[in-house]
């Protein structure tokens, strides 16, 4: 089997894991809407954490930690593929980042009363994002495949070691800073039946996360492996 | 080690001595420095904003201006002159190559702050002198974490198609840490808060830079072409 | 009595729902172009 066809079966098992990732995500949403009850205290807001504390783990830990790692393995074992994987990453985790950065302001207007009060993680949330961002723009400014590789693991890498500055830098502005006392949604106590429900909700994202991933990443490869057919002046053997 | 120094003082002094030919960026950099003092100075209302509140957020947003000018200006110094060329063929190792850009820029940003601190004493009418010490070793230590990323980032941009934009975009995350816990201490200093309150700061503030100047050196190598 | 703020529950679903279904789609069909 040629490398073209492997990266055409691996996008279209990608694709079949991204429609899994989505049904699955499509029942959290039933779930959480219909079969979920609604908390005492904070109303029907409180169930968008059912939607933002799952795609922030994927954003913040799963996605960049895929990032940074093949950005070292890169830079140490030189196989494009892991740039190929960590670029997808860095793609599909901007997206989720994007979620999160929305769902957070409007639950959080609903608990503090303004859109933005500087809370720790929806902060370090938004510098992720830039670091994100610089990843994207960086790799959209080098057109030369092997040094964009290089590049990107460098910022990969750096990004990943500034993750947990910027939750230090925001956790001694909390602890140590006077800051307008405010309710703190957290995580809230959790009974029986939203358990189930967040318990499901954080597997279906991270399965939908995996598919995006295959998905995303095969498609960079098949790219790569055209771009190297026109390099070689076309390959008539497919 | 020795000739690690030696090489590092050649490269700094070299990027130095192309800086003091032109003299345009040090200016631009004072020039902004005194235009936010002036405006900071005329926006405020005075009955309402006392100038010790306002300072120490004003003094960073300056410095951290005059950073990313300084790293732009070493970033076109290398595109004007293809220096990195020469430098690459020399014999000086990787290591030295980047700690003496990031030597050289150090001077220059130092230098920029070093005018506009007592310009900004000057205008704010803030009673620097007796909190200088530890003032000025705050400053030092958030620089040093701010170039020693600059630095490395301005070495990749350098070969992309942004060019100097692409700098800003890649640093300004990593501006966060040093120019955040950098204010807050200056902030208690100007405030004469007893040192067991800026303590924390002050250790992350030096953990950051530990941990960024080892990684940057680490990672520089592969920044520059085979 | 909680609050009503079922609103902002609607909005932020929908929100979620739009960017994630978006680049699925966007994905999807891109990657199908080769």
């Amino acid at each position: 089997m040629t490398a073209t066809q492997s990266a055409e079966r691996a996008l279209k098992r990608g694709g079949i894991l991204m429609a899994v990732g989505l049904f699955l995500v499509a029942g959290v949403y039933v779930r959480a809407l219909l079969f979920t009850p609604e908390e005492a205290t904070q109303g029907l807001a409180q169930k968008i954490f059912y939607i933002h504390a799952p795609s922030a783990w994927v954003a913040l830990y799963l996605a960049y930690g895929v990032v940074g790692i093949f950005s070292v393995l890169y830079l140490f074992l030189k196989d494009p593929r892991l740039d190929l994987l960590a670029s997808s990453s860095a793609e599909v985790g901007t997206v989720f980042t994007t979620v999160v950065l929305i769902t957070g302001p409007i639950w959080g207007k609903t608990i503090w009363g303004a859109w933005w009060t500087w809370d720790a993680r929806l902060t370090a949330t938004l510098f992720l994002y830039f670091v994100y961002l610089a990843y994207l723009v960086l790799r959209s400014a080098v057109d030369e495949p092997g040094r964009r590789a290089r590049y990107s693991a460098v910022l990969g890498i750096l990004g990943a070691l500034l993750v947990p500055f910027i939750h230090m830098t925001v956790y001694l502005f909390r602890t140590l800073h006077p800051m307008p006392v405010v309710l703190q949604p957290g995580r809230p106590r959790v009974p029986g039946p939203m358990l189930v429900t967040i318990l499901y909700a954080f597997f279906a994202f991270t399965v939908f996360y995996f598919g995006l991933l295959a998905r995303r990443y095969a498609w960079a490869r098949l790219k790569a492996e055209r771009a190297q057919r026109e390099a070689d002046g076309g390959d008539a053997s497919r | 080690m020795a000739s690690l120094l030696a090489e590092t003082r050649a490269i700094a002094a070299k990027d130095l001595l192309l800086e003091f030919r032109s003299r345009t960026a040090f200016l631009s950099a004072l020039v902004f420095t005194a235009l936010v003092l002036a405006i900071f100075n005329f926006a405020r209302d005075p009955t309402a904003v006392s100038a010790t509140d306002l300072a120490p957020s004003v003094l960073w947003i300056t410095f951290s201006f005059a950073g990313v000018l300084g790293l732009n200006r070493a970033f076109s110094l290398e595109k004007e002159n293809r220096a990195i060329d020469g430098l690459l063929l020399s014999p000086a190792s990787r290591t030295a190559l980047y700690l003496g850009k990031t030597v050289a820029n150090l001077v220059f940003v130092g230098a920029v702050e070093a005018i506009a601190l007592p310009l900004f004493a000057l205008f704010f009418n803030v009673p620097l002198l007796d909190v200088l010490g530890p003032l000025v070793l705050v400053i030092a230590l958030a620089t040093v974490g701010f170039v020693a990323v600059g630095t490395l980032m301005s070495s990749m941009a350098v070969n992309t198609k942004f060019g100097e934009m692409l700098l800003l975009v890649l640093v300004l995350p990593f501006l966060i840490t040093p120019v955040s816990t950098a204010a807050e201490m200056t902030a208690k200093l100007f405030a004469h808060r007893p040192f067991a309150e800026w303590a924390p700061w002050l250790k992350l503030l030096g953990a950051y830079d530990i941990t960024f100047v080892v990684l940057c050196t680490l990672v520089f190598e592969f920044t520059l072409e085979e | 009595m909680p609050p009503a703020n079922g609103g902002f529950m609607v909005a932020a679903y929908v929100a979620a729902a739009v960017i994630y279904l978006a680049y699925t789609a966007w994905l999807y069909w891109r990657s199908r172009d080769r």
